[in-house]
């Protein structure tokens, strides 16, 4: 039995993943779509797999780029070829820094880095909250934008009991304003933020790092010291290739517009240390390999686990690997080449949803069928081979053959296939089964409820982004009283298909933000752009910009949103034209 | 009248005979002179399992089988699928462009049956009510979906109710459902549920593949079900 089997057997007795899973992924699967739909233009995705196709081609060169970028910005620059040299790059670029505040890193999980350094002596929390409950739980996360999707709230209350925060029921707004207490109070001393990066860029150096609870907004401004881990394949080439891959990301992850907190940072400010680690840890050997090279165009953004059904009825552990699900399954094997996920190819139904759903275009059950013909080259059982071999003999010679050697495998009888074991309770298809007439008669139904066609973008971009900031969350008004603890700000520009709003240099400044009591962005009706790839202008150069898509939130426990993690609870948006504001 | 192979695949030709009279019946109606090639195998078992070099040499006796023919009905979405997306890639250079060429002759039934000129001529009637799924394969490569259901509703009397969630596989996936059974059930039960929801006790699909499987598990956790595949209810709604 494959190791994925066992896994999956033991999740499915112990209760079947599906119950917890196939009713949230249904619905994030339809609102994905329907965000596409309407928060980016017609050829999002088009534009999304050119920038990632690009960058995957241009490794080498943009890598290049990027380097003199950061040496430009004062960021520290730092290649990993292994897992056990971004350790190394980590721990001493930590120094004697003890406190450290970890947000969710796939390339972290990847190399192992909280346990590492936890080993080392450091005091390491995750403070996303989908990450601090899976870190209590000790399985690792099941899901790689929603760590905590495998459990339902009354064994998160459990877990957190037994981590000594008891909360007294199981509203998933109490439990995660628990853990935001828990995070909350480690940044009030922290020494150093370990974030990830979703895209680096090589033109100006910007590290862009997407996040709704806004504890990310507090690891790169709360300490002294900033580290960025990533995979080296994660660079594009510039704002415009950028914001392309942020058009779709959120949309395929989470059916967000945007997160709440897209940040592009800059140079560190003064007295403060910034520093990219780059990691290589096998993907230059999945580079150099065509039939597998187009998998580095991914940007992890889950929309293939989200779709898979062989993900929802396993459950994201069974995996056994940091990656789950159908990029799971490809990408695993390739990293670790010491044969410990060559089962979890074949742990696809090869539907191909993934490969329709993937916003970069990757093939992904092409490239399982590739893996397998792999691993029947290079490994695989004796036993299968020898299967295969006369099966091969008796279908590739005159027919005839064929109908004996079928009736020896026993379709019909339902009798062992030769080699491969068959459960015990895996049901076997009966032979012409027997027609009843009144079968046809049909009985009650439930009605599908029918599904709200997405709407398309106004013409009138202002009345959008009106609309569409309010159901993001913010609070739109003409003019706004001065009241004590806002920071108020002006926005850059604004983005009407995702009720988004730009902040640049000093507005930016995340420190002040996330101390405010509320934030109020003055937008100039004029700036106000259709969606996200035009905001292009409005980020020229290369200073620390921001993006806020309605205020911070989480929704790691069962996808419910819970609203107002860290930082201001409020986000006002004042629309006027510009010179009334001035 | 044309002249068209019908090819049984080895699976049906074990598991429902009847299904490749059934094809041929509704061929005949069309007024199609039909010959049937019984039994052979795409290759396809293997191919998904990795064992390339076997489904050539078995897709290589299919392809010397259907030598002669211009036109050859698959009634079988997932075959089909095989035979023109994935059998050329087994040969390299100007042999595999040839397979290719061999293998663009190759249509699946439903779609075979949608296009044909004598189609809108057929006296098709069955009362009652149905439900329709698709192969992922007959779904996502070979886009065949709407043309069948465009079929189901051109039966008089027969009441065809859409899937909640027609996109999701039924969990098959050939050797997947012997290595990996019981994700593969878990699979198959979410579309059983599915099913049951629309209120109705037969299901069609131009896949036995996917209808043998889902037929096994709805036996095996007591659900009453019928399976049938397009050929079968094409051929009862012409009787």
């Amino acid at each position: 039995m494959s190791p994925f089997r066992a896994r999956a057997r033991a999740e499915i007795e112990a209760g079947p993943p599906a119950a917890t899973l196939s009713p949230i992924l249904r619905k994030l699967v339809a609102d994905s779509r329907d965000q596409l739909a309407t928060a980016s233009p017609s050829d999002a995705r088009a534009r999304a797999q050119a920038a990632r196709a690009y960058a995957v081609d241009h490794l080498d060169e943009l890598q290049e780029q990027l380097k003199e970028s950061c040496a430009r910005q004062g960021i520290g620059y730092h290649r990993a070829a292994t897992a056990e040299e971004a350790v190394a790059l980590v721990t001493q670029l930590l120094g004697d820094a003890r406190r450290i505040a970890k947000s969710k890193s796939m390339v972290a999980e990847e190399v192992g880095l909280t346990h590492a350094l936890r080993v080392r002596g450091k005091e390491v929390l995750e403070t996303d909250i989908g990450e601090y409950i899976v870190d209590i739980e000790g399985r690792g996360p099941s899901h790689i934008t929603a760590p905590a999707l495998h459990l339902n709230r009354a064994r998160i209350r459990e877990l957190l009991a037994g981590a000594g925060e008891d909360v007294p029921d199981d509203d998933p707004v109490r439990l995660s304003r628990a853990v935001r207490d828990v995070v909350a109070e480690f940044f009030g001393e922290v020494d150093a933020g370990i974030t990830g990066a979703n895209v680096v860029i090589a033109d100006s150096g910007r590290i862009v790092i997407v996040e709704n609870e806004g504890n990310v907004s507090l690891g790169v401004s709360r300490p002294r010291l900033h580290i960025a881990i990533t995979g080296m394949e994660k660079v594009v080439a510039d704002e415009e290739a950028a914001l392309a891959v942020l058009q779709v990301l959120a949309p395929s992850a989470t059916a967000q517009p945007l997160t709440a907190y897209t940040h592009f940072l800059g140079a560190p400010e003064e007295g403060r240390e910034r520093h990219l680690v780059v990691v290589d840890n096998g993907r230059s050997e999945i580079l150099a390999d065509e039939r597998y090279r187009d998998v580095l165009r991914c940007i992890r953004c889950g929309a293939c686990m989200n779709a898979c059904p062989v993900y929802t009825a396993a459950g994201g552990l069974s995996y056994g690997s940091p990656y789950m699900g159908p990029i799971g399954a490809v990408v695993s094997p390739l990293l670790w080449r010491d044969g410990r996920h060559a089962d979890l190819p074949s742990a696809s139904s090869l539907c191909g949803r993934c490969s329709e759903v993937c916003p970069v275009g990757i093939p992904l059950h092409r490239m399982l069928l590739d893996l397998r013909a792999g691993e029947a080259e290079n490994g695989g059982s004796r036993v299968e081979k020898v299967a295969w071999k006369s099966w091969a003999a008796a279908f590739g010679g005159r027919q005839g053959r064929a109908a004996s050697w079928l009736a020896r495998l026993g379709l019909r009888a339902g009798e062992r296939l030769p080699g491969v074991p068959i459960s015990g309770s895996r049901p076997v298809p009966a032979a012409n089964p027997p027609r009843d007439p009144a079968m046809l008669v049909p009985l009650d139904s439930i009605e599908p409820e029918p599904e709200p066609a997405a709407e398309p973008l106004p013409d009138d971009v202002v009345a959008a982004f009106r609309e569409r900031a309010s159901v993001v969350g913010a609070v739109v008004v003409d003019e706004a009283e001065r009241e004590d603890g806002d920071r108020r700000v002006r926005a850059t520009a604004a983005v009407a298909s995702t009720g988004s709003v730009l902040l640049t240099g000093e507005a930016a400044a995340r420190g002040a933000l996330m101390d405010a009591r509320r934030i109020v962005v003055e937008v100039d009706e004029a700036s106000v752009v259709r969606f996200p790839q035009e905001l292009g202008p409005a980020l020229a150069g290369d200073g620390d910009a921001l993006i806020l898509t309605g205020a911070s939130r989480t929704a790691d426990i069962e996808k419910q949103i819970v609203r107002g993690i860290h930082g201001p609870e409020a986000l006002v948006v004042v629309v006027g034209s510009g010179t009334a504001q001035a | 009248m044309a002249k068209v192979a019908l090819f049984v695949p080895c699976y049906m030709a074990a598991l429902r005979p009847d299904d490749g009279g059934h094809a041929r019946r509704v061929l005949e109606r069309l007024g199609d002179e039909v010959q049937t090639i019984l039994g052979p195998c795409c290759g396809q078992p293997a191919f998904n399992s990795g064992y390339r070099s076997e489904a050539k040499s078995v897709g290589r006796a299919l392809l010397r089988a259907a030598r002669g023919h211009e036109t050859i009905v698959v009634p079988s979405g997932s075959c089909a699928s095989m035979v023109k997306h994935y059998l050329p890639g087994l040969w390299a250079g100007p042999r595999g462009a040839s397979i290719e060429h061999m293998s663009e002759r190759f249509v699946e039934f439903g779609a075979y049956v949608a296009a044909h000129p004598n189609v809108a001529a057929l006296p098709l009637r069955l009362p009652g009510a149905v439900t329709y799924h698709d192969s992922c394969h007959g779904r996502r490569e070979l886009g065949l979906t709407e043309g069948a259901v465009g079929l189901l509703e051109q039966v008089e009397g027969l009441d065809v109710r859409r899937l909640a969630y027609e996109d999701e596989c039924c969990g098959f996936g050939g050797t997947f459902t012997v290595k990996e059974p019981e994700v593969s059930v878990a699979m198959a039960r979410a579309k059983l549920e599915d099913v049951a929801s629309r209120g109705v006790r037969v299901l069609v699909s131009g896949d036995l593949s996917c209808l043998a499987h889902l037929e096994a598990t709805a036996r095996a956790t007591d659900q009453s079900l019928e399976t049938w595949t397009l050929a079968e209810l094409l051929d009862r709604a012409l009787a």
